[in-house]
């Protein structure tokens, strides 16, 4: 197969620089021209909402600082200027959400030559995978918390189409969030006047920058400033005092008592702040000098201030070294676009205390809390649980008990049983057993040593990069992106009982053959027969890390077995500034569970077992000066759809393929899994994901042999299919040494 | 993350070897190699594509098609004696119409070209749009935003209608450009000329906020990250 070839020329060619639409390859019937006309009228006024802010705040101020500029010299500009071409009205493959498994097969579809449209009715990528600065997670908060309910659906569509067609109306809202409440612990020393540092606030995507680069200037000469203090924490000692002297800082610092006062649930006036520089500044100049000689406090407008440090993943997982992202990731070299830490801890919590697992053989001889004979009895246990299926006499016997009461017949100490138990096989106590046990130790042991001593990898930036690595790869590869674009409805053809267009929210048809839609924009009329689960979340951002060790720069993960019988286990990830998730000084703490109640009464027993709030600490003290501090903190239940069977959506045409949301497992295998799924069904010829070609063996073909459209030619049949063939073949041989390479290991 | 010798990263992964572009020493004899992610943005048809492929492939075609199945071009850049430049230049792929860049297209790059037609008044009126896109989504790891560089392309079509070279000056104070340049892909006018002047600012950036090594445990997932560690079984 040709890496080149694309079926269909046309989606190559740019669309012509004029408001013209495309030219239709088909001999257009009325009702066609009639749709496409419509568009081409609303192209003025509404083309800017293509882009991710509204006009608006673009005329305000973009407008002046422009006419400075142009006015004298060039009056034929008129406002606003046109940002955005036409959208073709043909692609092969609609894409609806821009979720892991959407975004994969999309990145797959475009890859084996399809043309693809991906569209979000968000203006950020990822849906319920996202990531987020700090000011870009409270309007999130803010969005799930005023969001009215499921509002009238607009019905225009219903002139758009034809006698023998029916339409699906899909869904305006997203409902797959619920019971958000947030709490702000630290104090808000100056809480009216803080914006984050060049905020992304998304509606003001088109102001000028001037005024970022300003704030951006400041910031850096501030940290420039605090640096030597910084330096001097760094030792041991000052290490530990680091929790107590800020509970004695805090309670000195009477400002804080704001902060205290101001924490009701839903409270919000952080993100409608007007930048002040000049109050900033103040504040500034106040930390430094704090910062002397005391381990800085964090205050929450220092949060808000350097709120893009942080990556806010809505759902928190990790990537097994030998999962089957991360194969793919290497295979499609998507890989390319992201980098990862390893995983550094893997925690125990029991007794009421947070304690490091040892899992490589190395750990295991360096522990100094396990005795001799424990690391003998932990070590013959792991060994044979690397190969278990080679001895099934030691565990025939007990086939049918749970995995727990296996291990109380193994001979390991109550204490290895719970490292085994809840931290290496991570299974549930009560319902798993023996053989599911053994083969979730098997694959946590066969994931070390990969990339280090423990069998996960975090993504830097956050998780939400893995989505919009797949759709960098499918943009590449010519798939076209649009954010805040939605999907009024599918067209569904009467008789083939096939869906061959989306109306969008202009009002314009979009044809294509195959059509991927995340489950959340299904309306409820489709999904009255569908049941979901739920995941109980909690984003904490914490001054301090659960178990202090020689370096503050940890990744950690830590299973809290439940508390009382029937509540299910907590996973807690703990993620440190060079994680690239937050800001110096601070730690993100993700904890996720299946959902018995709301996210805060499943998930607060725990939180509040392992970290106080800066209320407490003050007025204790100090007492509880121990645990980390909670500076903040968001709890928010997610629908995890991961378990809708197909069917049970009424009446979806056959070339619709549905995508679920997150499942509330730690790793990712469940989104790979559908998304190759969902692809092969589609095109069960084609390889999933093949690596690309080196960029560095594309042959540009200069010669401009094409013979018309000046300008942009369009995909010609002479295309040097020869040059690339051989590029994949070059391909062939570095990624079989990898192949090896892994084998060898 | 700094400097942008690890930033970028793997060339295309096993078939590269731009992995290999070792972080600068600072012994002052030994010669150093840097890796740099440069974006190219900018409007649809300014010129984008010719001017990577001018200044990379020493090619200008009329006849360039949406950029397929390409993630950047790499030239390299002898700079001095002891300074070898791997510039990666990203163009930008098919969300460019509407404007919806991933983070991945602009994280760790530590230079910019914005370029416009000036032909076309329009592209220019963008400009401040994707200046504005780009700090707001990647920043120098000191926090300053990363140079960038505005390109007047298509000059050899020049009509007299667009703004004056002291505008234009004011243009880049204003909007916090580093400097301008008026470019011919077709004509193969100041390309090099406006590389060497980023490429400048780059290095200076490198020097002023040298890299903090911060990188200590970063992974990217190629064949020489698969180092052989022992396993748990392997002993």
């Amino acid at each position: 197969m040709a890496v080149w070839k694309r079926e269909s020329p046309s989606a190559l060619s740019p669309v012509p620089e004029s408001n013209h639409p495309a030219p239709s390859k088909r001999p257009s019937d009325s009702k066609r021209t009639t749709a496409t006309t419509m568009h081409c009228n609303m192209v003025t006024s509404a083309l800017p909402g293509c882009f991710q802010c509204p006009q608006p705040h673009f005329r305000q101020k973009g407008s002046k600082r422009l006419s400075n500029v142009m006015t004298s010299s060039d009056r034929r500009c008129v406002f606003p200027p046109k940002m955005a071409d036409n959208l073709p009205s043909e692609f092969d493959v609609v894409v609806i959400g821009t979720g892991l498994p959407e975004s994969i097969i999309a990145a797959a579809c475009s890859r084996s030559g399809q043309r693809v449209l991906h569209v979000d009715s968000r203006n950020y990528y990822g849906g319920n995978w996202a990531s987020f600065s700090f000011s870009g997670l409270l309007s999130w908060i803010k969005e799930n918390q005023e969001r009215t309910d499921p509002c009238e659906e607009s019905s225009t569509w219903k002139d758009l189409i034809l006698e023998n067609e029916v339409g699906i109306p899909l869904n305006k809202v997203d409902q797959t969030i619920q019971n958000v409440e947030d709490f702000c612990y630290a104090s808000k020393d100056s809480p009216e006047d803080v914006e984050e540092v060049g905020a992304l606030s998304r509606m003001s995507t088109l102001a000028i920058s001037s005024e970022v680069v300003e704030e951006v200037s400041i910031t850096s000469e501030a940290e420039k400033e605090t640096l030597p203090s910084e330096d001097q924490s760094l030792g041991s000692d000052s290490e530990e005092m680091h929790p107590k002297s800020v509970a004695q800082h805090d309670a000195e610092c009477t400002a804080g008592k704001d902060g205290v006062e101001t924490t009701s649930p839903g409270e919000k006036d952080c993100d409608s702040v007007i930048p002040n520089l000049l109050e900033r500044e103040n504040s500034e100049s106040a930390s430094m000098t704090e910062a002397a000689d005391e381990p800085r406090k964090i205050t929450y407008s220092q949060v808000v201030k350097e709120g893009r440090r942080f990556n806010i993943d809505l759902v928190s997982k990790l990537l097994y070294s030998r999962g089957l992202l991360i194969d793919l990731l290497i295979k499609s070299n998507v890989s390319r676009y992201a980098e990862f830490k390893n995983v550094t801890r893997i925690l125990a919590f029991r007794d009421g205390r947070v304690e490091q697992v040892p899992c490589s053989r190395a750990d295991v001889f360096n522990s100094k809390q396990l005795t001799m004979v424990e690391k003998r009895m932990l070590m013959r246990f792991l060994t044979f649980c690397l190969d278990f299926e080679q001895h099934p006499d030691e565990y025939q016997a007990q086939k049918e008990c749970t995995f727990s009461d296996y291990l109380k017949t193994q001979k390991l100490t109550p204490n290895l049983q719970h490292f085994i138990l809840h931290s290496i096989a991570m299974v549930s106590e009560v319902n798993c057993c023996t053989i599911d046990g053994l083969k979730a130790t098997q694959r946590f042991l066969q994931c070390l040593g990969r990339y280090g001593n423990t069998p996960f990898l975090f993504p830097l930036y956050g998780q939400g990069e893995i989505p919009q690595c797949f759709c960098r790869m499918c943009a590449v590869f010519g798939g076209i992106y649009c954010l805040r674009h939605s999907v009024q409805c599918l067209v569904v053809d009467k008789e083939t009982r096939r869906c061959k267009a989306i109306i969008d929210h202009f009002g314009q048809r979009i044809s294509a053959n195959y059509f991927v839609v995340e489950d959340s924009y299904f309306s409820e009329k489709i999904c009255t027969r569908v049941s979901y689960r739920q995941i109980s979340r909690a984003i904490l951002i914490t001054n301090g890390s659960i178990l202090k060790s020689g370096s503050d720069q940890q990744i950690s993960i830590l299973t809290i077995p439940p508390m009382t019988l029937g509540q299910p286990p907590i996973c807690l990830i703990e993620l440190c500034s060079s994680a690239m998730t937050c800001m110096k000084d601070t730690y993100l703490v993700h904890l996720t569970c299946s959902s018995i109640k709301t996210a805060k009464e499943d998930l607060e027993p725990a939180v509040g077992q392992l970290f106080s709030e800066a209320t407490e600490a003050e007025s204790e003290g100090g007492g509880e000066g121990l645990k980390p501090q909670i500076l903040w903190a968001v709890y928010f239940n997610m629908r995890d759809s991961s378990n809708i069977n197909r069917a049970s959506y009424d009446n979806l045409p056959s070339n619709v393929y549905v995508c679920s949301g997150p499942d509330g497992a730690l790793g990712n295998d469940c989104a790979v899994k559908q998304a190759e799924a969902i692809f092969q069904e589609m095109f069960p010829q084609e390889e999933f994901c093949p690596p690309p070609p080196n960029p560095e063996d594309i042959i540009y073909d200069g010669d401009g042999s094409q013979p018309e459209d000046p300008g942009f030619g369009n995909l010609s049949e002479d295309k040097p299919e020869t040059a690339p063939e051989k590029s994949t073949e070059e391909k062939e041989e570095p990624a079989e040494e990898l192949h090896e390479e892994k084998g060898h290991n | 993350m700094a400097g942008g010798e690890r930033g970028a990263g793997g060339g295309g992964g096993g078939g590269g070897g731009s992995n290999d572009s070792s972080s600068s020493v600072s012994g002052a004899s030994e010669s150093r190699e840097h890796l740099f992610k440069v974006l190219v943005i900018g409007e649809l048809g300014v010129g984008k594509t010719s001017i990577i492929k001018r200044y990379v492939h020493q090619l200008f075609s009329q006849h360039y098609r949406a950029t397929i199945g390409v993630d950047f071009a790499l030239k390299v850049l002898p700079w001095d004696s002891r300074t070898l430049v791997r510039l990666q230049l990203w163009d930008i792929a098919g969300q460019e119409r509407f404007g919806n860049m991933t983070r991945v297209y602009y994280k760790e790059a530590v230079g910019a070209f914005v370029v416009f037609d000036v032909t076309r008044g329009s592209t220019f009126e963008a400009v401040s749009k994707w200046k504005h896109d780009l700090d707001s989504k990647v920043l120098l790891p000191n926090g300053s935003p990363i140079p960038a560089v505005l390109l007047a392309n298509k000059c050899d079509q020049k009509k007299d209608s667009g703004p004056n070279a002291s505008q234009m000056d004011q243009f880049c104070k204003d909007g916090g450009f580093v400097g301008w340049f008026e470019t011919s892909a077709k004509d193969n006018i100041n390309i090099d000329e406006a590389a060497r002047f980023l490429v400048e600012n780059i290095l200076a950036n490198l020097k002023a906020f040298p890299n903090e090594e911060n990188d200590v445990g970063k992974l990217k997932l190629d064949s020489d990250t698969l180092k052989a560690e022992s396993k748990f079984q392997c002993c």
